[in-house]
């Protein structure tokens, strides 16, 4: 290796071992206020003290040098929540953009630290911020490079907001939308009641301009799903998504004769005495809609509702009402 | 565990969705000889696990006692907030070194909101005292703020400081303080090209949450302008899913209730609730609710958590001051929070059965509380400003009223603070 290589090298070596001994010229500036009886003052460690100390200095000083990248790691480690010093180590990692001579490698480096942390921080925001930050001066980011940890990630916590977000910027950014429902697949197979899987997929359909066959598909493997558990929220939600979205809004006499079999003959009653047990308040929901929008079927729809607010779903009870009162009012549902 | 589903007098154990029960049933059907098919089918997952063990916890309280004796324990949550006002906090709270701003929101507005008086003079006088001081050695020393000494100016972190001076009174002169042009500077330096805002200038997160805090602070402190506000309503209608509410990011994210608020209550402040999906946004809230539980939940298929209260409460809140109606069940709200997130043992409120309380799930449980006790209207002129709420009549109430004073749900605050705060800058 060239002298001036391993130079180069040494300003950005991310796993130099920290040593407070590399700081001792830097005077720690307070991070407390000072004041006699401070509102709140938390009694931070000395350690803390000091090294946050220490990071305030060299943020005032805009100090950017292979010691100053070492101290983020460090307070970050200890406060992930610190954002100020997740933008004081991204104008660390530009300056060492500007005079290193293998750009992706030194931003790949990064993002591997940057696992490294996530995994310990599964609920933080800034990370994903940051790791934006990061891939929009990649010169040549690598969708592979990501998959990894929003693997780990969702393995860990199915239902992570911020993964599942980040995921979607990701899909956006790469054009790549291949994978994503087989994906969700196996974690919908998983645990059928996962809703941030389910919102996925619709996220996927919608960025990907499906075929009608497509959703016919989609539609069957919805069905399919509820029959494993008619009584879930998120399936039958997504149904009507679908429905809105690539069907105009248009119910057919198949979907709604799959629905009614899961409600028991409920909207054939004559008397809301005796409500029979049913499958799924979600599947006498989804039809009570389907049904307000045709005026000769509005009746069935007063009667779902009202066997919602009775037996099925009685804490909607405000809602069944305010739906009553929009068909009753000649207002449709929508 | 498995007689908690028959318990539940209001709701169809089948419904319930839980294993056990079901397989009972079969096994009392089967005595009447012609067995029929279960009617409920069930696969035990990592939601249902969960859900399991919350439900196991509520239904413990809500048979623990008589309706009449659950009422919000006052004295013991002043004591809770007291002493975090009084006293260090400890080490285990430095992970919200860069939220200071946030308790000091949190406890200033709580005590506000249980009694004006009990957020004493002195108190005012240390938190304006902090939040100017945090500020200081910056170049400008009236915000915007950030999370404590030296760090930068963040959009949550102003938010929380202008609202917990909100509170003060205008003590000492300190609303005067408040650098306004410098915070309208800073905010549009934050804004979009897609019409959201940024929480912090380099490293920062644009989602709803970003959006609320901005058009909260610029309508309290009189900066709405027509270039801070260009194209954050089409932005807002963009995160509103298939699900009827809205998630973080225009990019269809799960809907959640936290964004659902921020995207609701910035909506509200800009006059545009009328550009939604209403029906569909009622719904949603609507569905946070479980009738076991009877509390909120922030997504589909998660669990019940007392922060929602407010999230989704003050969501419901602000569509039924407009006008829409209401669209959550008040009355198994207010059981939820009575009876599962307070505790004889700990002071302080929390977000569900077994876990600790904290300063966060204190305020929005209180502000939950009130939402259940309260109606809400807008009795004249301009919409989020004068949405207030009036007490439902105590002869409705199982037991007696909380004594929350009146609050605005879009802005978090009690409504005759924020009244006199947008007076200031009038």
């Amino acid at each position: 290796m060239s002298p001036w290589i391993s130079c180069t090298l040494d300003k950005d070596k991310p796993d130099m071992p920290f040593n407070i001994e590399d700081y001792k010229d830097i005077e720690p500036l307070p991070i407390t206020t000072g004041l006699p009886d401070e509102l709140c003052e938390i009694m931070y460690t000395d350690n803390y003290k000091q090294i946050m100390g220490i990071a305030r200095a060299l943020v005032q000083k805009k100090e950017y040098s292979a010691r100053a990248l070492q101290l983020t790691s460090e307070v970050i480690g200890m406060a992930p929540a610190f954002y100020t010093i997740w933008n004081y180590r991204y104008d660390i990692v530009k300056w060492q953009m500007e005079t290193h001579s293998n750009v992706p490698e030194l931003l790949n480096n990064e993002l591997s630290w940057l696992d490294e942390i996530t995994l310990n921080n599964p609920k933080n925001y800034q990370i994903w911020s940051y790791r934006q930050s990061i891939l929009k001066i990649h010169p040549s980011p690598s969708f592979k490079l990501e998959l990894p940890i929003l693997q780990m990630m969702i393995d860990d916590d199915t239902k992570n907001y911020h993964v599942w977000s980040y995921r979607k910027w990701c899909l956006l950014l790469f054009q790549d939308f291949s994978n994503e429902l087989s994906y969700t697949d196996t974690l919908i197979q998983r645990d059928v009641y996962n809703n941030s899987a389910w919102a996925h997929r619709m996220f996927v359909l919608k960025s990907t301009a499906p075929s009608g066959n497509d959703i016919n598909d989609e539609i069957n493997y919805v069905k399919e799903k509820i029959e494993l558990v008619p009584q879930n929220i998120s399936v039958w939600t997504y149904l009507r998504g679908l429905y809105e979205y690539f069907r105009k809004d248009v119910y057919d006499e198949e979907i709604i004769k799959f629905a009614e079999t899961f409600t028991n003959n409920v909207f054939d009653l004559k008397t809301l005495e005796n409500l029979p047990p049913v499958e799924s308040s979600y599947a006498i929901e989804f039809l009570s809609f389907v049904y307000s929008k045709n005026e000769a079927t509005q009746y069935k729809s007063i009667t779902g509702y009202k066997a919602l607010s009775e037996k099925y779903d009685p804490v909607r009870v405000g809602l069944w009402d305010h739906k009553i009162k929009r068909i009753q009012q000649g207002n449709r549902a929508i | 565990m498995s007689n908690l589903g028959r318990n539940a007098k209001f709701i169809s154990s089948n419904i319930l969705g839980r294993k056990r029960a079901v397989v009972e049933n079969i096994i009392d059907e089967r005595e009447d000889d012609d067995y029929i098919e279960p009617i409920m089918k069930e696969l035990e997952t990592e939601t249902t696990t969960d859900r399991e063990q919350t439900l196991h916890d509520c239904m413990e309280l809500f048979n623990s006692k008589d309706k009449k004796d659950a009422t919000l324990n006052r004295d013991f949550l002043k004591m809770y907030l007291n002493l975090a006002f009084s006293s260090k906090l400890p080490p285990q709270l430095t992970p919200l070194d860069a939220s200071q701003p946030w308790m000091l929101y949190w406890i200033s507005n709580s005590l506000k909101a249980l009694n004006p008086e009990w957020l004493t003079d002195d108190f005012k006088r240390s938190l304006a005292q902090k939040l100017f001081k945090l500020v200081e050695s910056d170049n400008s020393c009236g915000g915007p703020f950030g999370g404590g000494v030296g760090q930068l100016p963040h959009m949550a972190g102003s938010f929380a400081a202008i609202n917990s001076l909100v509170v003060c009174d205008n003590i000492d002169g300190c609303w005067d303080k408040v650098d306004r042009k410098a915070i309208y500077k800073w905010l549009m330096e934050l804004k979009q090209p897609d019409g959201g805002f940024k929480t912090c200038l380099e490293v920062g997160e644009t989602d709803t949450r970003g959006v609320y805090c901005a058009l909260e602070v610029a309508s309290l402190l009189n900066l709405m302008t027509v270039e801070l506000t260009e194209g954050v309503v089409e932005y807002l209608v963009k995160c509103q899913t298939y699900e009827g509410g809205f998630g973080g990011c225009s990019h269809e994210d799960e809907a959640h209730g936290g964004y659902t608020f921020c995207a609701v209550a910035s909506l509200a402040i800009l006059d545009k609730l009328d550009e939604i999906n209403m029906e569909k946004l009622m719904e949603w809230c609507s569905m946070r609710q479980y009738n076991e539980e009877r509390g909120l939940c922030g997504r589909s298929n998660k669990l019940v958590d007392g922060c929602y209260s407010y999230w989704v409460g003050a969501t419901a809140a602000i569509l039924e001051a407009a006008g829409y109606g209401n669209c959550i069940n008040k009355k198994y709200l207010r059981e939820y929070i009575l009876y599962c997130c307070q505790s004889e043992k700990e002071p302080g409120l929390r977000d569900k059965p077994g876990k600790h309380p904290d300063f966060y799930h204190t305020m929005y449980n209180l502000y939950g509380l009130a939402i259940t006790e309260s109606k809400f209207y807008t009795p004249s002129g301009n919409f989020a400003e004068n949405v207030t709420s009036t007490p439902v009549d105590a002869s409705l109430l199982p037991s007696a009223p909380s004594g929350i004073c009146p609050m605005n749900p879009v802005y978090g605050l009690p409504t005759k603070d924020a009244k006199a705060f947008f007076n200031h800058f009038r």
